[in-house]
This record gives C-alpha cells, sequence and structure tokens, in this order.
C-alpha cells in the first residue's frame, strides 16, 4: 500500500506545473489546459484521502469536480473563440482592449 | 519494492513528466496531447485507488468530451506556432523565492500533515464485501449527496446555453 504521503506529493507537484502553465504561458488554449492539470490534481488528492480514511465523500466530490472541469472547459473555450473572432488575438499579452 | 509502488511510481513519473511537456510545448495540438496522456495515467491511477467508476468517467468525460472540445477549438481558430519566448511575468525570481520557502515548508510539515491521516473521522464509511465501489457510490449520491448532484446538473445546463448564447449573439453583431 503506498503511503499518504507519497500522493499528496504527486499533488502538489501536479498543482505547481499547472501553476506555472497558468502563469507563464501566454497562449489562452495553453492557459486553459494548464487549468485542467490543476483540477487534476485536486482530483488525485480527493481520492487519495477518500481510499486512506475508507470514506466514500472523496470519491463523490471526484466526480462533481470531473462535471466543474467539463463546465469550465466549456465557458472558457466560449470565450476562447469569442475573444479570436473578436479580436484575432489568441496572446493574453496582446489583449489589452480594456486599457484606457 | 512491491508492485504497487511500482506501479504508482511509473504513474506519478508519468504523469508530472507528460504534464510538463504539456506546458512547455510550443503547438497547442501537442500540449493537448500530452494533456491527454496524463489525463489516461490518471484514469489507471483512479482504478489503483480502488473506484473503477471513476475511472470510467474519467476516461469519457476527460478524454472524451473536454479534451475533444480543446482540439476542436485548437483547429477552428488555426493557431501559428508561438514564436516569441517571452517571459510574461516580470521579476520572476522573487516569485520563485517564496515558492522554495513554501516547499520548505511542505515538506517539513509533510509528516504533521499525513498523522492527521488516520484521525480522519468517515462521516460515509463503505465496505467493499458488502457491495461493489459503484454501488456504494450510487447509494450516497442519490441520498446524501442529491441536491449537489441537481446543482451540478444545473451548472451544467447553464454551461450550454452560456455557450450558445454567447457564440449566437456574435454572429447578429458582425
Amino acid at each position: 500500500m503506498v503511503p499518504f504521503e507519497y500522493y499528496v506529493t504527486l499533488s502538489l507537484i501536479l498543482f505547481v506545473i499547472g501553476l506555472a502553465g497558468v502563469l507563464f504561458r501566454r497562449n489562452i488554449i495553453i492557459l486553459l489546459a494548464s487549468l485542467e492539470i490543476i483540477m487534476n490534481a485536486l482530483i488525485v488528492l480527493f481520492a487519495a484521502i477518500s481510499f486512506h480514511a475508507k470514506d466514500i465523500s472523496g470519491y463523490l466530490i471526484v466526480f462533481f469536480l470531473i462535471g466543474m472541469a467539463a463546465a469550465e472547459a466549456g465557458v472558457g473555450l466560449s470565450l476562447a473563440v469569442l475573444l479570436y473572432k473578436k479580436l484575432k488575438k489568441v496572446y493574453v499579452d496582446e489583449i489589452n482592449f480594456y486599457r484606457g | 519494492m512491491n508492485w504497487n509502488m511500482l506501479i504508482f511510481l511509473y504513474l506519478a513519473f508519468a504523469m508530472s513528466f507528460s504534464s510538463f511537456l504539456a506546458i512547455i510545448s510550443r503547438n497547442p495540438v501537442h500540449a493537448v496531447l500530452w494533456v491527454l496522456v496524463m489525463i489516461l495515467h490518471q484514469a489507471f491511477l483512479l482504478y489503483t485507488l480502488g473506484s473503477e467508476f471513476l475511472t470510467a468517467v474519467q476516461i469519457i468525460v476527460y478524454a472524451g468530451a473536454v479534451l475533444v472540445l480543446f482540439l476542436f477549438v485548437v483547429y477552428m481558430i488555426n493557431l501559428r506556432k508561438e514564436e516569441r519566448w517571452k517571459v510574461f511575468v516580470r521579476r520572476s525570481s522573487y516569485g520563485f523565492i517564496i515558492f522554495l520557502f513554501f516547499l520548505y515548508f511542505f515538506f517539513k510539515n509533510l509528516a504533521f500533515l499525513t498523522a492527521l491521516g488516520p484521525a480522519f473521522k468517515a462521516q460515509l464509511p463503505y465496505d467493499l464485501s458488502q457491495g461493489s465501489n459503484l454501488l456504494w457510490m450510487a447509494r450516497y449520491l442519490y441520498s446524501h449527496y442529491l441536491f449537489q448532484f441537481e446543482v451540478i446538473g444545473c451548472i451544467l445546463l447553464v454551461v450550454i446555453f452560456g455557450a450558445v448564447f454567447l457564440l449566437r449573439k456574435l454572429k447578429e453583431v458582425g
């Protein structure tokens, strides 16, 4: 049986990689994919807690998280398509539409 | 070193490496395909954590719906490769120092955090000898978590309306 610390460390590594993707990339598609990586870190953490505590709640929260990730991807990608159709840009540092 | 540990180490290495490749690849199609590799490994990790239903949901929803949506948008808006490789956040070295501090704090207190593990009080316990994981999930999903389940359904409905509304209004303007 794998210790619980290993799952927490894996979750932390995935979270940091996703956060670096959100902070350092400029392409809005890869930015949304990095948000998916952050969601996957949460999924690993909740499933590991549920497995080690013999409690069903973590699995159910994982189920809700997968639904939330689908909703987030739908809204984010429709906004990305809207931005591209309006401004012809997908790089977040070139989008300075609201700068006065 | 038993088989569980070997499988976990392989899955952890594959997930970390493929997500790292996903955020450094310049072509967005390659990035989305590396995220797909990460999600398939994570589905198997959920299987080793004892939930075969979540494996199926992960593959169907993530790999079947979300990643296909990503690929669809990437092909639709016809991205070019990213030529410039400019650092987006200036003065990131300060942030890196703060990150190292928090990493030290994390590993220093990891033993304390996980010592709480056996003290987790199981509010909704399950027994795999009484039925499969799917049976227990269904039993609690439709009794304790019924309201949250309905809320997720409403959120997905609002997402469908929002996507249709956003892209339809643009057509009237342009």
